[in-house]
């Protein structure tokens, strides 16, 4: 599913990430890559949400959380 | 003893204080800046410990060493090349986790690496400790603590640069690896990073295909770690022919086993590190949140606003008396010495008065930039992005975009200043085009005499109505040219979120000191000059000095701009000059029109009576004076606001392309207004 469909406080993996390669690479030098966990701290909104992975906050236009597949974590 | 100067480059994270080490070291007035990638052009210091000379270099503020951006390409470039032989490498202690994968990638260059612990002070903060002992003996390089605010632990990096630049070898290394390698060498011993079997299998390979191939070629290892990354620059540099190695992308998995062992020093090095992260959750809850959020920051803002212009205005009076104060003495004591009446002129009317006006301006900016350095410092900023990213987002405009827009309603030089906070530049140029349309302070007397003389009863909603226009066509603008370029669906919005923390007086008082530094220096040359070039057009004329304003290159310069500005009904050489006036600062505008129609004490029910009855005999009514407040609102900004844009955009052309924009937005709304208000006004 969709990064944007994710719940609070839920921590999904990352599938894949389907954007320009210019932001795919940014957010892959930021640690998030296919494999790597992302939780969502914040998707209350229609738009933009707070999510973390590798340690930091960050927050994340609606559009990149679109393009963000993630699945659940089954650990 | 120049031959042996070491030379040491200085590299890190945006935002993790680099600039500002830098600057400790060679006390150079580099720029400290926010958003990422402020240092793109290489800026070099020396600094001198216990008779070794260093040669310090300033690399941009990066993430990571691939070659995607210019940043990147130079840093990595200037590391790799012979300008630099050691490689400081400036770490956020308080987010070493994010950190430690460009130290990884640093250390994997083979060239000796001392780590900087910057913050260290934030971490205390905070309640967590790094275990210094540990961390070097994972990583197999030097870990100093320092602080660039403080200026502590200046002296042990260069002595660490100093002793590590004859260790080219790192380690050696203590790990706790528990994994069975079955792998033929066991380079946990050589080397901090480690990749799993299957990658460091394809790495000997690679590197044995190297040695063939490139026999000279220095650090085989990196350079086949980023052959498997399929790193352009590597690629095309060293080709090789590995069709079943060059398919596969490997990247993704060497940055999740970088990250692996990044998870593994942060379990062992950093104590206590959930307790502050809960907290920052708890605050996030209503800062970020769905319904709280947006109120709680137009509270926010509202405070600030409201701060600077109580506070701010009152001390301004206290400035503009001792202005007054000033100019008295300099006149009495420039009469004293009999100088002739055109330099005295020149002095009081001309610098000090155009100076001085803008310096009473001084206690608004230093409120307002102690506000934001405030909010700023303590990690709530970032929030105001995602705060204001779908409203912004509509009107094409990024999150961060709303802030200066808000501070363009006190002065436009901070709020185009503020712009820079912006991580794009069609981004930042569309906030700097749109800003000035804010209503600044410094156009209320002009709304407030020409409403009062003219609206009665109404002046106070004409007034209002000028701040309500203002946002108006900011927002329509900003609509129109997001329509135009496509960028109206943007929203990718990305942004570290800091975690909260105690505002630090020194990082403030920096912060605010570097903006006013900034304010008096670079805008008060400019006004400096503007005030001297305002004089003498409304002094000098084509007899030479004239003491009659009418006869100045000024009024010849009006009457010839009049056809320009008749279909607006401002068609008087008289308010022609007013307004152009206004461009060295608008309240000027007022004092021009006082000077101008031979007006004494223009604010006072009499003055205005008269100036009303002057201008009315003019043919100079309600729609008139409306048109002229609009055009004032809209028209090319003061002179301390096109210094600044200049220096923001950074191109004179961009500039001058910007002022027509505006004056062109004026002129047509002005023209509008001026007809509709014809229909009814009179």
């Amino acid at each position: 599913m969709r990064l944007k469909e994710g719940k609070d406080n839920c921590t999904y993996i990352v599938e894949s990430i389907d954007m320009e390669l210019n932001l795919e690479r940014r957010l892959e030098a930021l640690g998030l890559t296919p494999g790597s966990r992302i939780t969502i701290l914040n998707n209350d909104k229609k738009g933009a949400i707070t999510v973390r992975f590798r340690g930091t906050r960050f927050a994340l236009g609606k559009r990149i959380a679109d393009h963000i597949m993630v699945g659940e974590d089954v650990a | 003893m120049n031959q042996d100067i070491i030379k040491v480059g200085f590299i890190g994270n945006p935002n993790c204080g680099k600039t500002t080490l830098f600057n400790a070291y060679t006390g150079a007035n580099l720029k400290v800046a926010n958003w990422p990638g402020v240092t793109v052009e290489k800026k070099e210091g020396r600094t001198v410990y216990k008779g070794q000379e260093f040669l310090l270099i300033d690399l941009p503020g990066i993430y990571s060493l691939t070659s995607y951006t210019m940043e990147e390409k130079v840093s990595r470039e200037c590391i790799i090349s012979e300008d630099v032989d050691v490689i400081v490498d400036v770490v956020d202690a308080s987010c070493l986790e994010r950190n430690l994968y460009l130290t990884l990638q640093l250390i994997e260059l083979g060239k000796p690496v001392v780590l900087a612990l910057n913050m260290m002070d934030i971490v205390e903060e905070r309640g967590m400790e790094i275990d210094l002992h540990r961390l070097p003996e994972m990583l197999g390089i030097p870990a100093i603590p320092v602080s660039a605010r403080k200026k502590t632990g200046l002296e042990i990096l260069m002595h660490a640069v100093a002793h590590h630049k004859e260790y080219a070898k790192q380690g050696p290394f203590i790990h706790h690896h528990s994994e069975n390698t079955r792998h033929q060498h066991n380079h946990h011993t050589e080397y901090a990073m480690v990749y799993d079997d299957c990658i460091e299998d394809k790495i000997d390979i690679l590197i044995s295909q190297f040695d063939k191939k490139y026999p000279d070629m220095k650090n085989k290892r990196w350079h086949a770690i980023k052959f498997l990354e399929q790193d352009e620059t590597v690629m095309r540099q060293y080709p090789l022919e590995m069709k079943a190695l060059a398919e596969h992308n490997y990247e993704k998995e060497i940055i999740n086993e970088k990250y692996d062992f990044i998870e593994e020093v942060i379990e062992e090095v950093l104590v206590n590190k959930s307790r502050k992260e809960e907290c920052t959750d708890k605050i996030d809850r209503y800062m970020t949140g769905k319904w709280i959020g947006l109120p709680i920051f137009l509270t926010v803002m509202a405070l600030v606003f409201f701060l600077t212009f109580t506070v701010g205005d009152w001390l301004k009076g206290y400035f503009e008396i001792g202005l007054e104060f000033v100019t008295e003495r300099v006149s009495s004591i420039l009469r004293l010495l009999g100088t002739n009446p055109m330099l005295e002129s020149l002095i009081v009317d001309g610098i000090i008065s155009g100076v001085g006006g803008i310096l009473t301006f001084l206690p608004n900016i230093f409120i307002l930039f102690l506000a934001l350095a405030f909010l700023e410092d303590s990690g709530y900023m970032a929030r105001v992005a995602f705060v204001m990213d779908d409203i912004m987002g509509r009107l094409g405009l990024s999150g961060r975009a709303f802030l200066p827009m808000l501070l363009g309603f006190g002065c436009s030089v901070p709020a185009i200043m503020a712009s820079r906070a912006l991580e794009h530049r069609k981004d930042r140029l569309k906030t700097i085009l749109v800003t000035p349309f804010m209503s600044c302070s410094a156009r209320l007397p002009i709304y407030v005499l020409f409403s009062s003389m003219f609206f009665g009863k109404y002046a106070m909603l004409a007034c209002y109505s000028m701040y309500l226009l203002g946002i108006v066509i900011a927002i329509l603008t900003a609509y129109i040219l997001s329509r135009i370029d496509g960028s109206r669906a943007e929203q990718s919005l990305l942004i570290e979120l800091p975690e909260y923390k105690a505002p630090n007086a020194r990082t403030i008082a920096i912060y605010v000191w570097e903006k006013i530094k900034d304010y008096l220096t670079k805008a008060g040359t400019v006004i400096f000059l503007a005030s001297i070039v305002m004089w003498i057009l409304l002094n000098f004329g084509p007899q030479g000095y004239v003491t009659d304003i009418t006869q100045s290159f000024g009024s010849l310069i009006g009457k010839a701009a009049v056809p320009i500005f008749a279909p607006l009904g401002l068609g008087y050489w008289q308010i022609v000059v007013a307004l152009i006036s206004g461009i060295a600062a608008k309240e000027v505008v007022v004092s021009s029109c006082s000077v101008l129609f031979g007006i004494q004490n223009i604010t006072t029910a009499q003055g205005m009576e008269s100036f009303v009855a002057t201008l009315g005999a003019m043919g100079f009514g309600a729609a008139n004076a409306y048109a002229l407040m609009v055009f004032c609102l809209l028209y090319v900004p003061c002179t301390a606001t096109i210094a600044t844009i200049n220096r923001e955009v950074g191109s004179k052309k961009l500039t001058v392309q910007i002022l027509l924009f505006q004056l062109a937005v004026a002129w047509s709304v002005s023209f509008i207004v001026y007809h509709i208000g014809k229909l009814f006004l009179l």
